[in-house]
């Protein structure tokens, strides 16, 4: 696995959707983004995870020219965000971090007023309105004043404000911070239908969102992305380690020791003992317990998450 | 099509959120409706004002014995010299009285020829009671304008049958508590601008091909849809409440419709320097109640010290209500309040360059 790199912008792959070269923006003291090289397939659903403050949404600002980069540079759909921030604005749409609509509207007037900023005109506004209305379950409730909406359904709203123009590339800025898991499930579920159709760049803390939605995954620190790949490149070649966690009685000194000369890493606690290895044969684990006197209760082999990856990238935990 | 959409949402915003609308339209609509209860012309009481006319000319006898007795609120008593009437005053018989010098129909006469004079009057009252005094000063200031800018020809001058004596509480009045009403679009307007910029709409919609100038026209054409919905009402409502309107009905607009361009540009003004609504909010108060006040939305400026009246002078709003109050009550011209009007039209254009300018540097940033 490696990080993907590209040479300056002039050098315009068109497999890219979006392409960012040497990226980089500072406030004041801080790199909020640092050097930033990343390409993004088109039709591809790229997640930027990482804690706050990794420099996430100062990315995805850059490339929806709402922020000049400090230095560097990148195109979206060949559109250099320096020279061509208009003709990007017409391509991308955009879901930012917080919740932005206008109170006192109708799920149709925001999907219009931005539809008609894009000068789409209004019959086939319409038609487009109705099935992103049906699609994302608000087409009930499309009438009523927003302020009335729930989170979940805001966040919705939020969200196919960003497709109502047929966009080329959409950013989604963390689509379902804040949100109970039930509702954030949903909104997965709604992004999903768009996968393949659009290029989607999203960003979110949430590990279980990154790894649900996204074709490839780009951890996200600092400024600086330290790891990318697809969720299953990131957890196997990144940390090449398996866990076991087993219970079991007659957890003795005699047994603790002999695992630890067999194994790299064990510990122990409130009769669980957690064994983790390079190459760790399930089988073989339970049958060394036994000879040593171990009785086994249940054992099972710990998937590796997402958190595993960036604590062992990090040294800290993405919740952070 | 963009600018209309963008004008039409911002419209949306205001009009269906009952706090802003109350805001806007209903607190000055209480006030007209308060001061219109409490000056209503059933209850208003008739100062005893004396006279005394060392002019001796036609036009000073025809300014106390046709003008001044027309003016409902003015008991007028002539007198022959000063002492009898400073000790009247002194018993609390007269609440104040009036010195008409030498040269008064000299300089009125001036006046109607166009030429420039310099009209005196000399009044004394009883500084203990301000409400009284404060009102009597402004009546007779009006009064005396009235009569002195008219313009007729000077043989026709003892009878100077147009001037509008009538002048009740509600016309004189009416025209600040409007500017009052106008001077809220400044709160308004910042809000309006202020809101979209910390809630993100304004970035969403940069994210937008729409550019500056669609946004800045989009909130101008809300605005101003504003300022027109509530200068209608506030003057059907004053009509409402007595208000005689002598001259022209759309010079009257105008002035207030300048007016409103006005604190439209300061509202963008305080919008784009401000932060969030909780900046922009204290900011537009502590800005337009101490204005209200100067500009003489609920009393007349003369009383005001002199240092105080050229600070007033130098925003519109005073220059508004004298405006106002000259084609309301006077029923002046353009010719007659062509100072005030241009100084009007300049502070509404500069208003708005530099609204324009903050607001596209905000966009910008």
């Amino acid at each position: 696995m490696s990080i993907d790199s590209a040479e300056p912008s002039e050098l315009i792959d068109d497999r890219f959707a979006v392409q960012t070269s040497q990226l980089t923006r500072v406030f004041g003291r801080l790199i909020a983004v640092d050097g930033l090289d990343l390409n993004i397939k088109r039709g591809e659903l790229f997640a930027l995870l990482g804690p706050n403050g990794a420099g996430k949404t100062t990315t995805i600002k850059m490339l929806c020219c709402l922020l000049k980069p400090t230095r560097g540079t990148a195109t979206v759909m060949g559109y250099d965000i320096n020279k061509q921030a208009h003709k990007i604005k017409e391509i991308i749409g955009v879901s930012p971090q917080e919740t932005i609509v206008s109170e006192h509207l109708n799920a149709r007037e925001h999907l219009r007023l931005i539809g008609k900023v894009h000068g789409i005109d209004s019959a086939e506004l319409k038609t487009r309105s109705e099935l992103l209305l049906e699609t994302m379950g608000l087409a009930d409730r499309a009438k009523e004043q927003v302020r009335k909406y729930s989170g979940g359904m805001m966040r919705r709203l939020n969200i196919i404000m960003s497709l109502i123009h047929d966009p080329e590339v959409v950013f989604l800025d963390e689509p379902t911070l804040g949100l109970d898991p039930q509702a954030r499930r949903a909104i997965w579920e709604y992004i999903v239908q768009f996968k393949r159709r659009k290029t989607i760049l999203l960003t979110t803390h949430y590990l279980d969102e990154a790894d649900f939605l996204s074709d490839r995954i780009g951890i996200m620190d600092e400024g600086k992305i330290i790891a990318l790949g697809t969720s299953t490149e990131l957890k196997t070649s990144m940390l090449g380690k398996h866990t076991m966690i087993i219970y079991a009685w007659n957890l003795t000194q005699k047994v603790i020791t002999e695992m630890k000369n067999r194994y790299d890493e064990v510990i122990v606690h409130d009769g669980t003992i957690e064994i983790t290895a390079k190459e760790l044969d399930f089988k073989e684990v339970v049958d060394r317990l036994h000879t040593a006197g171990a009785t086994v209760r249940s054992a099972y082999v710990k998937e590796p998450t997402l958190d595993d990856v960036f604590l062992q990238l990090t040294g800290k935990e993405i919740r952070e | 099509m963009r600018i209309l959409e963008l004008a039409g949402r911002n419209l949306k915003e205001t009009y269906r959120d009952p706090l802003a609308l109350g805001f806007l339209l209903g607190f000055p609509l209480v006030f007209m409706l308060l001061f219109g209860a409490i000056f209503s012309s059933d209850t208003a009481p008739s100062f005893p004002v004396g006279i005394i006319d060392y002019d001796g000319t036609q036009l000073s006898e025809a300014f106390i014995n046709e003008i001044l007795p027309g003016v409902e609120v003015l008991d007028i008593i002539e007198y022959d010299d000063s002492e009898s009437a400073r000790k009247d005053l002194k018993l609390g018989e007269l609440s104040a009285y009036v010195e008409i010098p030498q040269g008064f129909g000299e300089e009125i006469a001036l006046t109607w020829q166009g030429q420039k004079s310099d009209i005196v009057l000399d009044m004394t009252y009883d500084e203990s009671d301000i409400q009284t005094s404060e009102q009597l000063i402004s009546t007779i200031t009006a009064v005396t304008r009235g009569y002195a800018r008219i313009e007729i020809p000077v043989t026709v001058n003892t009878n100077p049958i147009n001037v509008e004596t009538d002048i009740d509480y509600a016309d004189f009045m009416a025209p600040g508590i409007i500017v009052f009403g106008i001077l809220i679009l400044i709160p308004t307007s910042a809000r309006i601008i202020v809101r979209d910029k910390e809630k993100g709409f304004l970035s969403r919609l940069l994210t937008t091909p729409a550019r500056p100038l669609d946004f800045i026209s989009g909130y101008f054409i809300c605005l101003v849809a504003i300022a027109i919905a509530q200068i209608i009402l506030f003057m059907v409502f004053a009509r409402l409440l007595g208000m005689d309107i002598v001259g022209s009905v759309w010079l009257a607009f105008l002035v207030f419709f300048l007016t409103g361009l006005c604190s439209i540009g300061i509202g963008m003004i305080v919008g784009s320097l401000s932060k969030s609504e909780n900046q922009a909010e204290p900011l537009c108060w502590l800005f337009s109640m101490p204005l209200a006040m100067l500009s003489g939305c609920w009393f007349s400026i003369e009383i005001l010290p002199s240092y105080l009246r050229n600070i007033a002078y130098a925003f519109p709003y005073a220059h508004t209500i004298e405006a106002a109050r000259g084609v309301i009550t006077r029923g002046v011209g353009l010719e007659a309040i062509g100072t005030d009007f241009l100084f009007l039209v300049i502070w509404a254009a500069a208003a708005f360059i530099i609204g324009i300018i903050l607001f596209g540097r905000t966009m910008r940033t």
